[in-house]
């Protein structure tokens, strides 16, 4: 089909797709009041008074307190990743990653587009390694029903925020890496959004996602196998 | 009033407050619930679960994006997550009726080219459709969409471009008509 015939049809019948009806503003409405209400009674009968009230506003404070001898599990495996990330870098760029991928500034020792590259591609080997590490953690733990979402959230945005500079970056000019960071910023995405106490069927879905749109068997493919793959690369 | 008023009235407790935020928001998150579910009634739901979270929730949001955004937000994760939901019962409940054997086409089946896009827009993978659905038809800004889905503006526009080049391919017999 000519793009020109295809971007017309596009434009006439795309506005007829699921052409919704008048919103039903009123029945809505109604139905939104009661489902509160309901919920507001249930949250009552839940709590039952005041301390219950100050444990919804603090839903991580509650959840230590109700399982106090409870693993760290979340705590351990994020703090391994970020450990496991501080000392690739460390040890396979004199620089810090984030200067590299962000803004690499000649000078007259200035490394040659070649080393540039290389520090790109360990940037990004970097995060690969440690966002497949947190899928891997996610998704066991959501398994095991052991997690914490809200550490899982702040991991999930921290990931996220170096997914964007990679994809920004020369890093992403190879097509089926830049694929494979699309579709990481969307399950990181979904992650990071997770509320303090999600419901079940929200981490299950974000889960079968992963496994569905093979996202972790692609990271692992792309990562090499060993931490010495990142080493000496420069 | 402003939108920042109005959002302190809401968590203060002010019911007229929370009926005229939903009077102004609900029209744009039904339609998306609407054009993502096709049917009324899973339409209507995640329109209620939509103002339902919003409200228990209003008091996270920052500003950082405009409360109709932000709602967009809350809508299309909830409507992505209702339909994977559905899909997945879908799925369990598919017998042996429903098998189309091999070399059986569905053209067949299809009288006309809208329909057929139609149909080729329903098979779009979730994350393109959600993309193209919310900018070709309802028209929101590649910002809106990456502010909503929580992804960058780029990949938004690199899915609406994915998902165009589908629904050409998927309509390319058409051109040989």
């Amino acid at each position: 089909m000519m793009d020109d015939r295809f971007d017309d049809l596009l434009r006439d019948s795309a506005p007829e797709y699921n052409d919704p009806p008048e919103t039903p503003r009123e029945e809505l409405w109604q139905r939104i009041v009661a489902a509160r209400e309901a919920e507001r009674a249930a949250s009552k009968e839940k709590t039952e008074g005041a301390d219950g009230e100050r444990s919804h506003i603090l839903p991580f404070r509650r959840l230590g307190r109700v399982r106090p001898g409870r693993p760290l599990t979340w705590a351990a495996g994020i703090a391994a990743v970020l450990a496991l990330g501080i000392g690739l870098g460390r040890m396979s760029v004199k620089q810090p990653a984030s200067v590299a991928i962000s803004a690499p500034v000649p000078s007259s020792s200035a490394p040659a587009p070649r080393a540039t590259g290389a520090a790109y591609r360990v940037a990004t080997t970097e995060h690969l390694s440690q966002s497949e590490a947190f899928l891997t953690l996610f998704r066991t733990s959501v398994r095991g029903k052991e997690g914490n979402e809200r550490l899982a959230s702040a991991t999930a945005r921290q990931l996220l925020a170096t997914n964007r500079l990679l994809l920004d970056s020369p890093a992403a000019a190879d097509a089926r890496t830049r694929l494979l960071l699309q579709d990481l910023e969307l399950v990181l995405a979904e992650i990071a959004q997770l509320s303090p106490q999600p419901k079940s069927r929200d981490l299950q879905l974000i889960t079968e996602g992963l496994e569905q749109g093979g996202v972790l068997s692609r990271l692992r493919t792309a990562v090499p196998a060993g931490t010495s793959a990142t080493q000496g690369a420069l | 009033m402003e939108e920042r008023e109005l959002i302190s009235r809401v968590l203060a407790g002010d019911p007229s407050a929370e009926r005229a935020l939903y009077d102004a928001h609900v029209d744009r998150v039904f339609r998306l619930a609407y054009r993502m579910a096709g049917d009324m009634d899973r339409a209507q739901d995640y329109t209620q679960e939509t103002f339902i979270r919003a409200f228990s929730r209003l008091q996270t949001f920052r500003g950082d994006a405009s409360l109709s955004t932000w709602l967009g937000s809350i809508a299309i994760s909830v409507t992505l997550n209702g339909l994977r939901k559905v899909r997945r019962q879908n799925e369990r409940e598919v017998g042996l009726d429903d098998f189309t054997p091999a070399g059986q086409t569905r053209r067949e089946a299809e009288p006309d080219l809208k329909t057929r896009l139609n149909q080729a827009i329903d098979d779009l993978p979730e994350g393109y459709r959600a993309v193209f659905v919310m900018h070709d038809v309802e028209g929101y800004t590649h910002e809106e969409i990456g502010a909503s889905l929580g992804v960058h503006p780029g990949t938004s526009k690199a899915q609406l471009f994915r998902a165009r080049a589908r629904l050409r391919e998927a309509l390319a017999d058409f051109a040989k008509d």
